[in-house]
């Protein structure tokens, strides 16, 4: 009886041994990767935007979440986008936790090239996409008007791109075009994210924010390092 | 819709030298019956077991594709048959059918080159898929279909090339506007037409005049067009109502703009179903400020390769998602 008692302690303790050894070697694995992740990730995804359907972005801890998956892969830039502007509602609850973020409007520098020991939070709604271009486009028509009080020339021609680009700064919409786009929500469709920024940005739909998953996360972001943008040649 | 008349070399064409066939087609007046050709060595630019019916002019010796003929059943399309109406597939439901339906035509370059074919070759292709959809939307009650057929940022491509595309679509769309017109399908431009040549301008504005009268479906190509240039041009045109005293300043607003997006030019100018191809998932400039609620399906398939079953696949995803419009329209 004794060596039956004996023989299946001993059981039981290499059971356990190589439980945890494969923990470890789980756990290593993980760090192996997440570091290989960090390498490929690091310079190729300068600005990550995240898009979360209004009634999901109420959850906040998932919001962190989130947020605290994409620091410990190395993404320093997020832009966060609902509609509604919840996520606006939330900023000081994800600011108390995210203690090494700030906020994009604290960022002298430009905000890609910010260096890397905090991150830099920017939040949006509808109210920066369509209704700022309004906005901007305004700004500059009246300048042009008072250009023409005093003696100027009026020109309605004089619009241009690069005009529209420096008067979205003015009004606020300081962030730049983001690389790839995360859409959580059950709709695949960006929800209204100002447009003058999306032009060649990379969306990608990842379901529901209830059941984001780390691994879907690195996916999409993996996927994106290794697109090849052409660019319209 | 879009018949291949090219006049191009005939070693840049995908015909090979085959033996006649004794197929009973009627050949266009003037015309001789080239050869068929059956998948040219696995080069074909028709897909699932179609041929290529070529017909040499006798005159100037220009050849021309005209009709694909099924080799299953032997059915013969060409461009007269290309309006018939295709049926609905039982799975997609025609109350949920999207009333705007947008493609970014993407991957005729890449199909090319996987096939070993010239660039050009590839667009030639993309052409038939685009006449396929062109044709299931209009059968199957989709009011309006807009393709991106050419960029602003593509004017950087080889001119060779921008010039072969400008070609191809100028003389796809002069075949087809009587056509067009006398099955209601109303044909608009949009995009910045200045840099366009002016022969091409001006068969652009003959399609539209031509075909705008009772329309029963909305065929918008972009041509020369980005979305911040639709954008940055309704305002201008916002200015210049204010400057003329049509417009306060104080009234400017997003729909003040939205009504002078060139996409105005129809009674649904958001699309509720935007589909891209050859795997990318970008809008790459396309209809930005329309695309706020669209869905948005993306494909691996290249443009030559995407036909009815891809087209059914996007649709009954459509059908089946759940939409919000995030609570405002």
């Amino acid at each position: 009886m004794d060596f039956r008692d004996g023989a299946h302690n001993l059981y039981h303790i290499i059971v356990a041994i190589g439980y945890l050894g494969l923990q470890l070697l789980w756990y290593f694995m993980q760090i192996i990767v997440s570091v290989w992740y960090h390498i490929s990730i690091v310079g190729k995804l300068r600005y990550l935007a995240v898009v979360i359907e209004s009634e999901e972005a109420h959850q906040t801890s998932k919001v962190i979440k989130l947020l605290q998956w994409l620091d410990s892969v190395g993404v320093k830039n997020v832009c966060l986008y609902d509609m509604n502007g919840v996520l606006k509602k939330s900023k000081d609850t994800i600011f108390q936790i995210m203690k090494n973020a700030k906020s994009i409007e604290e960022v002298n520098e430009d905000v890609t090239h910010h260096a890397p020991d905090h991150m830099t939070l920017e939040f949006v709604s509808y109210v920066d996409g369509k209704e700022a271009v309004a906005k901007a486009a305004n700004l500059i028509f009246v300048e042009n008007f008072k250009r023409h009080d005093i003696g100027g020339e009026l020109d309605h021609q004089i619009l241009l791109e690069s005009h529209l680009n420096q008067a979205l700064q003015i009004v606020g919409c300081k962030g730049p075009e983001p690389d790839l786009l995360l859409v959580y929500g059950p709709v695949r469709s960006h929800l209204g994210f100002p447009p003058w920024r999306i032009r060649y940005t990379e969306i990608v739909h990842m379901g529901s924010l209830n059941f984001m998953r780390y691994g879907s996360l690195i996916k999409a972001i993996y996927n994106f390092t290794k697109v090849r943008h052409n660019y319209g040649t | 819709m879009f018949s291949l008349r090219l006049p191009i070399p005939l070693e840049k064409t995908l015909i090979t030298s085959l033996p006649k066939t004794s197929t009973t087609y009627s050949a266009y007046s003037g015309m001789t019956r080239f050869q068929v050709c059956h998948r040219y060595l696995s080069n074909s630019i028709t897909k699932r077991g179609t041929s290529v019916v070529a017909f040499q002019d006798e005159v100037d010796g220009e050849i021309f594709v005209d009709a694909f003929q099924d080799e299953a059943d032997g059915e013969i399309f060409v461009d007269e048959d290309f309006l018939e109406v295709d049926p609905l597939p039982v799975e997609l439901q025609p109350e949920l059918m999207p009333k705007h339906v947008a493609v970014i035509m993407d991957g005729n370059g890449r199909w090319a080159k996987m096939k070993g074919l010239p660039t050009s070759a590839g667009h030639v292709a993309g052409t038939q898929s685009f006449k396929w959809i062109v044709k299931l939307c209009y059968s199957w009650g989709i009011k309006v279909l807009t393709v991106f057929a050419f960029s602003m940022d593509n004017w950087i491509r080889p001119k060779v090339e921008t010039e072969f595309l400008l070609n191809l679509f100028e003389r796809s769309i002069l075949s087809q506007v009587e056509e067009c017109k006398r099955k209601g399908i109303q044909i608009s431009v949009i995009g910045d037409t200045s840099k366009l040549p002016k022969s091409l301008k001006s068969m652009i504005a003959n399609a539209e005049e031509t075909t705008k009268e009772n329309p029963k479906f909305q065929l918008i190509l972009a041509v020369s067009y980005s979305g911040k240039y639709d954008v940055v041009q309704a305002c201008k045109s916002v200015a210049k109502k204010v400057q003329d005293g049509l417009l306060h300043l104080e009234e400017i607003n997003e729909n003040i703009i939205e009504k002078e997006l060139e996409t105005n030019c129809t009674e649904f100018p958001y699309p509720d179903l935007l589909i891209r191809t050859s795997g990318e998932l970008r809008v790459s400039n396309f209809l930005l400020w329309q695309l706020a609620y669209t869905e948005f399906f993306f494909n691996k398939k290249l443009w030559p390769d995407f036909g009815k079953d891809e087209f059914v696949e996007a649709l009954s995803s459509f059908q089946n998602r759940q939409r919000r419009y995030g609570g405002r329209h």
